[in-house]
């Protein structure tokens, strides 16, 4: 516990930015030194706390083009500054149902009302259902910098813990979805202490299908590593076969044993690996299940 | 007994609308006009030697209008003793910490600045050198002699000892008994968590050299003395007023080191000086608590009655605790046979040093005493293969058993433990349980029954805490007004003492206000805390009251020419019983008694007001059982709690609302320890668990519907109460832990003790025998 | 720029300041604007004692900079309260199911209440639970609290 055991922040400049260029000039402008303020529900924590700290702040709430939910040929396109809570309501992200399925995980309505999609997906807490959603579905991110925008693929976006691919003089604009068509089923599962709480460990899953068949899966952890982990080799084994002669604590224990979770307080990395292992089962049924009523 | 026509009413309390409605005054609220904000520099190593602090940069600092230091303070501390207390083997009598640190969080150095921004900015500026040590943290290395002496002044890490002592013949009841059941039974650390933390405000008048303080805090006498002590002034020139808290529950019983800066600093400063707590510090620095552990051994016959107990407690004190060395073990030892007819008894304790927080108390700070055997219970149960319910059903003390006198001759005269568990067994429906758990364990599920029972000693009276006094007053306009000594935190004293007035007086509850909280106004009392207000403050008020109605009738027999017996008082009036119109009203008498006097008869005194300091008995005992149900997940280790049952007595209930709230809240505290609150310490020292993102407190999301039955045994007193506030506490953690235990007790588990979150039963769910296979469909 | 020129309505009064960025809504409305029925029970987040609605919707105003409510109205639980003596329905159902005890708490969760009952007026048991997950009490163990906020629905339904 640093000396002063600080609950107020400490001095910075305040920027509010009209529009990304100008967002961006000050980022440039003033390096590491700066920091993006989003919803501010897990930075103001830390800057509370005195566990970071920036002399400068730019604010991102006045700039209009960073809101908003559009469809777009196939996917859909959220605004990084979109709240969680209007994510949820959104009819046009009602598309990719597995967003408002994780949105009802995080945190508390209080925190969503406030917290951003690009927020949480910049600040990549290990923990976080968000960034497994965008894994698991190939999302990918529009990065906005000096020398213009840029795409990237979501598997390229998270590095590791509270890392990514923006760079310090670089603002996530909005992040694409696919649609998926035809008889879908979506899933997320956690486990937490409480409601509301960091994941232990987590996943989210995607199914479709065709008949009996399964014709595409997503799975994707959280809370197992220090980034989100996409689950290529279930998937593989999922796809293609027909739903009733999958072996799901099978494929559980497979997905757990390449697991390397850290340990904490709440649950060694060993105990995490165990929940991976019921959990994954879970959400593949659950999803399946789903498809199979769609 | 039937309930009276306020007595034993759920009224409404008069505390809410204001708290309802935001225009709750708590102390951070409060405005001294000219009051600076401070903010500690606190240690980060857990045990070390100050070589270096420099506090220049500080003091220069924007804002910054003082620093001060160990040097500037410590020497105008006279004493430190807790009054009754003067001997006690307090830890140094310092307030900032001087040469060295003994625990992350100890303070040492204040900074007073024009706001806690500017102030924590200031913190960070001081440059602070120590050279570190190594701590002291694990209970046996410090009580043993191998680690080194948390205090050296003191010479020793066990300032308190009890040696083993007991029953001349306990090694011979367990050498001849058919059954030994043994185990060492484990609560952890956690904390009080109040949702207010602390804070206070001093403001030293130079010229007068008088204080005023306003402190969170649950006993203003008991600072008000503190601090007279410390600064080595009258007590009669400190005024302590208490504003509306947000909780105590033990931690703001007495105020800590850094609660004594502040005042020390206001004088030394000459304009008034806050400080409002932040949730870390009152996670890391405030006050811990539990964190003991007994090893605990019962002989028992063959019919499974329970003929010996030898419990030996080890506390893990910390390094400052606010009640002097805070050692439970003198509480702990008469009450070690809890609700049941054991007749040999033995017991050993010992308080441990450690270079970590130190304990203030809380909520049944000796629940040890109960915790221990009702785990032991279900553990015997298991062992002996009987149902643990049966155990305790053959036990149990009962109606015929009254009076019953303990080994250790404490005398219990009305409980009701044997009815409170049958009570609780059908309310839960204990053997449709037992159905349901075995169907749910046949689908590989792991539902669990825990009960606990146990006799609350209540009302602790002894020394200071012994009596209690109102003051019972109308004025001129028939209006009574009460001053009573406590610092109420949330415990409805207002709103209960109301009830009690217009039961014994014959008015309305609205027609009565009562004033507590302020040393200027009120008799002496050491405070809110202890389950003592419905007894203590109860019968003091009633007497009081009793006493002002006397009066009244005899100003009334004077002025309606009748005899005192023919009197009623009922509805704000004094009439001729059986007349309708043959009354006054109280505004006429207390014109009376104030303005006409003259009219008054030769032996009637002017005034209406009555005091009565009322002495209640060493203890009064109220009893509980708690039954609780959950389901243990064995994948996740997550407990889902699925019903919790409380039968209760607490005798004659003033206000039965308030009496369940009190339940509630100390079952949740309970079962928060068990399942969610951990305070955790490295190796080093460094408490892991320092926000509420770690350190976690249950939500409504984990909390079970708490259902209450009541049982009425009328307490030896006045008015029949007995204290309850903490029973919801202390019967709580068995009952948890026991439920858990018996869920995995197919799997080879066993549990001890606490905390149990999803690692520790996950962890011993591995560690179990008979390798366990996770069955996930 | 450290200090910011702020315009923000606070309980149908709109007003202008100059503060500190720094400065966290909550202490804005508690020392700037003596609004002090806003209560701070642990500055990161968790506890709910300090929430308020931003545009109608429940916010933590300690995990808020004053100047990001620029523009903004805000409503306290002064504002939601009545001046006259009378309890609004949903402060009158906390009293009827003593769902409070020292009172630190609750003015986040009336707050709270009022913000999850306008828009879910008919929550089941299980949703009531969940909306309330996310402000801590440590006196009542919730059972008031529940009780509460569920009478205030049925309450709402028959007027």
């Amino acid at each position: 516990m640093p000396k002063a055991a600080p609950v107020k922040p400490a001095p910075f400049d305040y920027h509010c930015p009209g529009d990304l260029a100008e967002a961006i000039a000050l980022l440039q402008q003033h390096g590491d030194e700066a920091k993006v303020l989003a919803g501010g529900q897990s930075l103001i924590p830390l800057l509370s706390l005195r566990l970071s700290r920036f002399d400068h702040l730019v604010d991102l709430r006045a700039i209009e083009e960073l809101r908003g939910v559009t469809t777009d040929d196939g996917s859909i396109r959220v605004g990084a500054m979109t709240t969680q809570a209007n994510l949820a309501r959104s009819e046009d992200a009602a598309a990719v149902p597995l967003l408002a399925k994780a949105t009802s995980h995080i945190g508390h309505y209080q925190i969503r009302n406030r917290g951003t999609l690009g927020g949480s997906l910049a600040h990549a807490d290990p923990a976080a259902e968000y960034p497994a959603v965008a894994l698991a579905l190939d999302a990918s991110f529009e990065i906005v910098g000096p020398s213009g925008a840029r795409r990237i693929p979501a598997a390229d976006f998270f590095i590791s813990t509270w890392v990514t691919a923006i760079e310090p003089d670089e603002v996530l604009a909005a992040a694409h979805f696919p649609i998926w068509s035809g008889n879908c089923g979506w899933a997320v599962a956690e486990v937490a202490r409480r409601a509301g709480d960091f994941a232990m460990c987590g996943a989210v899953c995607g199914i479709q299908l065709d008949g009996q068949r399964v014709s595409r899966t997503a799975l994707a952890l959280f809370g197992v590593a220090s980034a989100p982990v996409r689950a290529h080799a279930a998937e593989s084994v999922v796809t293609g076969a027909t739903v009733d002669d999958l072996d799901l604590p099978d494929i559980g224990a497979a997905v757990a044993a390449t697991l390397d979770p850290p340990g904490d307080v709440h649950a060694s990395g060993d105990q995490r690996g165990r929940m991976a292992k019921t959990l994954v089962p879970q959400v593949l049924a659950a999803a399946i299940d789903e498809a199979r009523h769609a | 007994m039937t309930a009276g026509r306020f007595m034993g009413q759920a009224i409404a309390r008069s505390e809410d609308p204001r708290l309802l409605t935001g225009r709750g005054r708590f102390i951070a609220d409060v405005v001294v006009p000219g009051a600076s904000d401070a903010a500690f520099l606190r240690s980060e190593v857990a045990r070390g030697r100050i070589t270096g602090l420099d506090v220049e940069a500080a003091r220069s600092a924007p804002g910054v209008r003082a620093v001060y230091t160990a040097a500037d303070l410590n020497p105008l501390v006279h004493q430190t003793s807790l009054s009754g207390m003067p001997d006690a083997p307090f830890p140094p009598k310092y307030c900032l910490a001087q040469d060295d640190v003994r625990y992350v969080g100890d303070p040492i150095a204040i900074v007073i600045a024009e706001n806690r921004y500017l102030a924590e900015d200031a913190v960070e500026l001081i440059e602070l050198d120590i050279d570190v040590q190594d701590p002291v943290i694990d209970v046996d290395a410090a009580r043993d002699g191998k680690g080194d002496l948390v205090h050296p002044e003191i010479g020793t890490n066990t300032p308190q000892v009890i040696p083993l002592f007991g029953d001349p013949d306990l090694e011979q009841a367990f050498a001849d008994a058919a059954d030994v059941v043994r185990d060492t039974i484990v609560m952890h650390r956690y904390v009080q968590v109040p949702m207010e933390c602390r804070g206070i405000i001093a403001d030293w008048d130079p010229y007068g050299e008088a204080l005023t303080v306003w402190s969170a805090t649950q006993s203003v006498h008991e600072v008000q003395a503190f601090l007279a002590g410390l600064l080595g002034i009258n007590s009669n020139k400190i005024r302590v007023l208490q504003p509306d808290v947000g909780g105590g529950f033990g931690q703001k019983m007495m105020i800590g080191r850094d609660e004594w800066a502040v005042v020390l600093a206001a004088t030394v400063f000459g304009r008034p000086v806050r400080w409002i707590e932040d949730r870390r510090e009152n996670l890391t620095a405030a006050s811990h608590a539990r964190d003991e552990r007994m090893d605990l051994a019962m002989a028992l016959n063959g019919d499974g009655t329970v003929v010996a107990i030898r419990g030996e407690m080890i506390e893990n004190i910390g390094a400052y605790q606010t009640m002097g060395s805070s050692g439970m073990g003198a509480f702990v030892a008469p009450f070690l046979t809890n609700a049941y007819k054991i007749p040999k008894v033995g017991f050993a304790s010992e308080a441990v040093y450690t270079n970590t927080c130190g304990k203030a108390p809380y909520r049944g700070p000796f629940l040890i005493y109960a915790v221990g055997i009702e785990q032991l219970m279900d553990t015997a149960a298991r062992q002996i293969g009987m149902d643990p319910l049966e155990l305790r059903r053959r036990n149990v003390i009962r109606a015929e058993d009254l009076p019953y006198t303990l080994p250790s001759l404490q005398c219990f005269d009305a409980i009701t433990p044997a009815e409170t568990l049958e009570q609780a067994a059908s309310m839960i429906d204990y053997d449709g349980f037992r159905d349901k758990q075995a169907a749910a364990r046949d689908q590989g599920r792991y539902l669990g029954i825990g009960i606990s029972l146990c006799v609350e000693p209540s009302a602790i009276a002894v020394g200071a805490l012994g009596t209690e006094a109102a003051v019972v007053r109308m004025d001129y306009s028939g209006k009574v007004t009460v001053l009573l000594g406590s610092s109420s935190t949330g415990m409805s004293v207002v709103t209960t003492m109301r009830q009690v007035v217009a039961e014994h007086l014959g008015c309305a509850p609205d027609d009565v206000t009562v004033i507590q909280g302020d040393t200027a106004a009120t008799p002496y009392s050491a405070g809110t805390g202890g389950s003592r207000s419905a007894v203590l403050c109860g019968n003091a008020v009633a007497q009081a009251t009793i006493e002002l109605r006397s009066k009244l009738t005899e100003i009334a027999a004077d002025a309606l020419e009748a005899a005192v017996e023919d009197l009623e008082v009922d509805d704000g009036r004094v009439f001729v019983r059986g007349t309708a119109t043959k009354g006054m009203t109280f505004a006429e008498l207390g014109q009376l008694a104030y303005v006409g006097h003259d009219l008054l008869g030769p032996g009637t005194t002017p005034g209406l007001e009555a005091t009565h300091r009322y002495k209640a008995p060493p203890f009064t005992f109220s009893n509980a059982c708690h039954i609780c149900t959950g389901e243990v997940d064995v994948d996740t280790g997550l407990v889902r709690i699925l019903r919790y049952v409380v039968s209760e007595d607490c005798g004659r209930m003033i206000n039965p609302k308030v009496v369940e709230g009190q339940i509630f809240g100390g079952v949740v505290q309970g079962l928060g320890g068990v399942l969610y609150e951990h305070m955790v310490y490295d190796d080093d020292g460094n408490p892991l668990t320092s926000t509420f993102v770690d350190y976690l407190l249950p939500t409504a999301a984990e909390v079970p519907t708490i259902e209450v039955g009541h049982v009425e045994s009328p307490g030896p007193n006045p008015l029949g109460v007995k204290g309850m506030g903490e029973g919801g506490a202390i019967a709580s953690p068995a009952a948890v832990v026991n439920a858990v235990a018996d869920a995995l007790a197919p799997l080879g588990v066993t549990v001890s003790g606490s905390p149990l979150g999803p690692k520790q039963i996950l962890d011993m769910i591995a560690a179990a025998d008979g390798h366990f296979e996770s069955t996930s469909s | 720029m450290r200090e910011i020129a702020l315009t923000v309505t606070v309980n149908g009064d709109r007003l202008s300041r100059t503060v500190e960025a720094r400065r966290t809504l909550a202490d804005f409305l508690r020392d700037d604007l003596s609004l002090t029925g806003t209560h701070l029970g642990c500055e990161h987040g968790v506890c709910g004692a300090c929430t308020v609605l931003l545009d109608g919707d429940a916010v933590r105003s300690c995990l808020m900079f004053a100047v990001q409510a620029d523009g903004a109205e805000v409503t306290t639980i002064e504002g939601l309260s009545e001046r006259n003596g009378e309890l609004t329905p949903i402060q009158a159902a906390f009293q009827a199911e003593h769902g409070l005890q020292c009172g630190f708490c609750t003015p986040g969760f009336v707050v709270s209440a009022h913000a999850f009952l306008e828009e879910h007026p008919n929550p089941s048991d299980e949703e009531i639970r969940d909306a309330l997950s996310g402000n801590l009490c440590r006196c009542t163990g919730y059972q008031g609290i529940i009780a509460a906020v569920k009478r205030a629905a049925e309450n709402g339904r028959s007027s």
